[in-house]
């Protein structure tokens, strides 16, 4: 299989992952189109590791992963201080940081 | 102890006096700070005696002594130090300022007994005799100015001591704004001078006279001195910057004394006398300084003619003499103009003195017009009155007697157009002894006044209430008021013995100096004026010494008569009352002290106040806080408002323009790079 077909699935999921984002307003499902969106770049560099037969693209993705769990606990710990303060769980109430 | 030592001693005593006094204000009785004042500046007094001594020992030619006790800038060109210069000159002032001063301190610590500002008025005082010691003992342009400036500064704060009292505040701004402008001369004029002699050093910038400015009546010389001029013009009250002193007399009756008859007002005298190198490079503007003297001395005498209130009479006659004195040094009979600087010093503040005992009796009034017939309540008031007047209006074998006839005797032997001024000197003599003795004929002859017969009944006149003797507003006692009671010489040893020893030295200061018998002070001051062209040259001859006493003695002796019939002799004074009515316009106008006060409000305050109003107005409102602060500001707010606008707080929509970002960076490389 050639490495366009990766790619293709990879902007699939990227543009599924973007547009939840664009559209939902709980900060939850927020959260899961951003892993969304994480996964496709993964996936796309693992798919460009493999077509180049190196490594880097594989240590690549690891650290994405490393980074992703992070990025969830932040923002599933925010989201729980959010629900802990009783404020609405929607990101369109809150906008505390309008100038 | 080295002369150097004795200077810098004269120099410290009074200022250590002023810092313990102000230091220890709250600790010391309140007493005891008159008598540690006296004490600093009768110290100062003797260290200037060892001084002296100490530069009779000196040959003739080292009269000149420069002590530095530290530099403030060594650079290219500059030798601003900190240094005194010790010659005759400044130590014949030292004498007369410290001596002067110490009488004056003792008469205060009486005569400002029951005032609360007590403490303060002493550290003031002391304040300003090291200020005046500075000025004189300056051995550098820089040290000059700074006294100058400290000397306006204790001048004003001792006018509007009384600082609740609002004529008294006004009379120190005005006096200080006066002053202000002299220094701002003072400064211009030493900046034309330094530009050439390349020093600040006194010594150094008078031995480079010749080769700075090779003609007489170099331009900038001019122009430097003619600044010098109106430094000294707006310090010794001349016109026409005269104004501020009959003002000035809303200080304490002993400030009068010291600042504004014996000590400061003669700085300008002092000034002239010390640059006299300069001036007689510039003879053009010594001869403007000499008419203006002229000028002053005849205005402020015919002034003093019709003044009612008994302090603004002395300080007319203050502004007068001082006419005499600059008239004189700048024709250069310097030892003469210095010759009665001194006797001015101590028969116009026994005068002072005598005024303050007076405006006691009367408690606090200073009108003519309610004063009379003191002169049996107050004996010995009255003899130091007429001491200090036949001094004063130059009687024969007084101190005044020699020394402006002297000043006009010189001053005709310059010859020429001078004449004309020594004429306006004898005028002046004459018109001297008659407002001299008007005011005094006014306060101690006639009909007693009620204050006066209560005072020979034993007892000291109290006002119901107190109140300004200038608006009549009612006034407490309080600090920054006068105190509650007043206190006459024939009560107070201390007022006693600062009068009688001023009264000695007004009868016979005239022996230093009695002309071509006795040269003492022409002698003494010769090493500060060797190099002068005119010191030993200019001598008037033996007739016309001869002319000028017995003249200057006729003129007094016929100012005193003439005053004698109209205010004792004509009891009903309806000559007076005659004049009056006949010379009407010309009484309005001396009255109204030659509209001097008017002229200048006309020609300068309006003019400035209208520009500072436009100024406010159009350009402080419309060009710099419309443009200038209002341009940034406002472009700052706009741009950030737009910003501001950005920022909603959508999460969704940063979201959105974070995407749309990205988008575009990656279209451009990727257009960019096929």
């Amino acid at each position: 299989m050639s490495v366009e077909w990766y790619l293709v699935v990879s902007a699939l999921v990227f543009s599924i992952g973007a547009s939840g984002i664009l559209v939902k307003r709980n900060p939850l499902v927020i959260l899961l189109c951003l892993e969304l969106m994480l996964n496709a770049g993964t996936l796309a560099l693992v798919a460009f590791a493999r077509a180049h037969g190196n490594q880097e693209g594989q240590i690549f993705a690891l650290i994405v992963m490393v980074v992703a769990a992070c990025e969830v606990a932040v923002g599933l710990g925010l989201i729980v201080a959010i629900y802990r303060r009783r404020l609405p769980i929607d990101v369109d109430e809150l906008r505390e940081l309008q100038g | 102890m080295s002369l150097a030592t004795y200077g810098w001693l004269v120099l410290l005593l009074p200022l250590a006096g002023s810092l313990v006094i102000a230091f220890t204000s709250q600790v010391l009785p309140s007493r005891l700070h008159g008598w540690i004042g006296t004490g600093a500046i009768a110290l100062s007094f003797v260290a200037a005696v060892g001084a002296l001594f100490a530069l009779e020992e000196l040959g003739e030619e080292e009269r000149q002594v420069v002590s530095v006790a530290w530099d403030y800038a060594r650079t290219v060109g500059v030798d601003a130090q900190l240094s005194i210069l010790l010659d005759p000159l400044s130590i014949f002032m030292c004498l007369v300022v410290s001596g002067v001063s110490a009488l004056i301190h003792l008469y205060a610590t009486s005569y400002m007994a029951s005032d609360h500002g007590y403490t303060r008025f002493f550290a003031y005082l002391n304040f300003f005799v090291f200020s005046m010691l500075l000025l004189v003992l300056a051995g550098n342009f820089v040290i000059l100015i700074v006294g100058w400036a400290f000397v306006g500064a204790a001048s004003y704060l001792l006018i509007s001591f009384w600082y609740r009292r609002t004529t008294a505040t006004r009379a120190g701004i005005k006096a200080f704004v006066i002053n202000v402008v002299g220094d701002v001369g003072l400064v211009l004029g030493t900046f034309f001078i330094f530009k050439h002699t390349n020093s600040l050093d006194l010594l150094t910038a008078f031995g480079r006279v010749e080769e700075a400015f090779p003609t007489r009546n170099d331009g900038d010389l001019v122009a430097g001195c003619l600044l010098l001029l109106v430094g000294a013009f707006a310090k010794s009250a001349q016109v026409p910057l005269h104004t501020w002193l009959p003002d000035a007399m809303e200080g304490p009756t002993p400030v009068s004394a010291l600042i504004h008859a014996a000590t400061m007002v003669t700085a300008g005298v002092y000034l002239v006398a010390r640059m006299h190198p300069f001036f007689e490079q510039a003879p053009a503007a010594a001869d403007v300084g000499a008419i203006l003297g002229a000028t002053t001395l005849v205005v402020a005498a015919t002034i003093a003619l019709v003044v009612t209130d008994l302090k603004r009479v002395i300080a007319y006659s203050t502004m007068s003499q001082i006419g005499y004195m600059i008239m004189a040094v700048c024709s250069a009979a310097y030892a003469a103009g210095l010759f009665h600087l001194m006797t001015h010093a101590f028969f116009k503040a026994l005068l002072f003195m005598a005024a303050g005992s007076v405006i006691a009796a009367m408690a606090g009034e200073q009108n003519l017009d309610r004063m009379g017939g003191f002169r049996r309540a107050m004996p010995f008031t009255f003899a130091c009155m007429a001491i200090g007047g036949l001094a004063l209006s130059g009687f024969p074998l007084f101190s005044g007697f020699f020394s402006k006839d002297e000043i006009i005797a010189y001053v005709i032997a310059r010859e020429g157009w001078f004449v004309i001024l020594g004429v306006l000197g004898f005028a002046g003599s004459l018109l001297t002894a008659i407002y001299t003795w008007r005011m005094i004929f006014r306060a101690f002859f006639g009909e007693p006044v009620e204050q006066a017969r209560e005072l020979e009944g034993g007892h000291l006149h109290h006002a119901a209430e107190h109140t300004n003797p200038a608006t009549g507003e009612v006034e407490d006692t309080d600090v920054g008021f006068p105190g509650p009671d007043h206190h006459i010489a024939e009560r107070e040893w201390s007022m006693k013995a600062a009068m009688g020893a001023l009264a000695v030295l007004a009868t016979v200061g005239g022996v230093l100096q009695i002309p071509k018998v006795t040269e003492v002070l022409h002698h003494f001051l010769e090493p500060t004026f060797a190099e002068s062209r005119y010191y030993e040259e200019l001598e008037p001859s033996g007739g016309l010494t001869v002319v000028g006493l017995v003249l200057g003695a006729l003129l007094a002796i016929a100012g005193i008569a003439l005053a004698y019939r109209l205010w004792v002799t004509d009891s009903e004074r309806s000559a007076v009352a005659g004049l009056r009515a006949r010379l009407a316009a010309l009484h309005a106008f001396l009255v109204h002290k030659w509209y001097f006060d008017e002229l200048i409000d006309v020609v300068v305050v309006r003019p400035f106040a209208a520009f500072g109003r436009f100024a406010r107005d159009v350009f402080e409102r419309a060009i710099v806080n419309g443009l200038f602060v209002g341009g940034p500001s406002g472009a700052v707010r706009a741009g950030s408002a737009a910003v501001r606008a950005a920022q909603s707080g959508f999460l969704r929509y940063y979201a959105a323009l974070l995407l749309l970002g990205v988008c575009a960076l990656g279209l451009y490389f990727l257009i960019s790079a096929s």
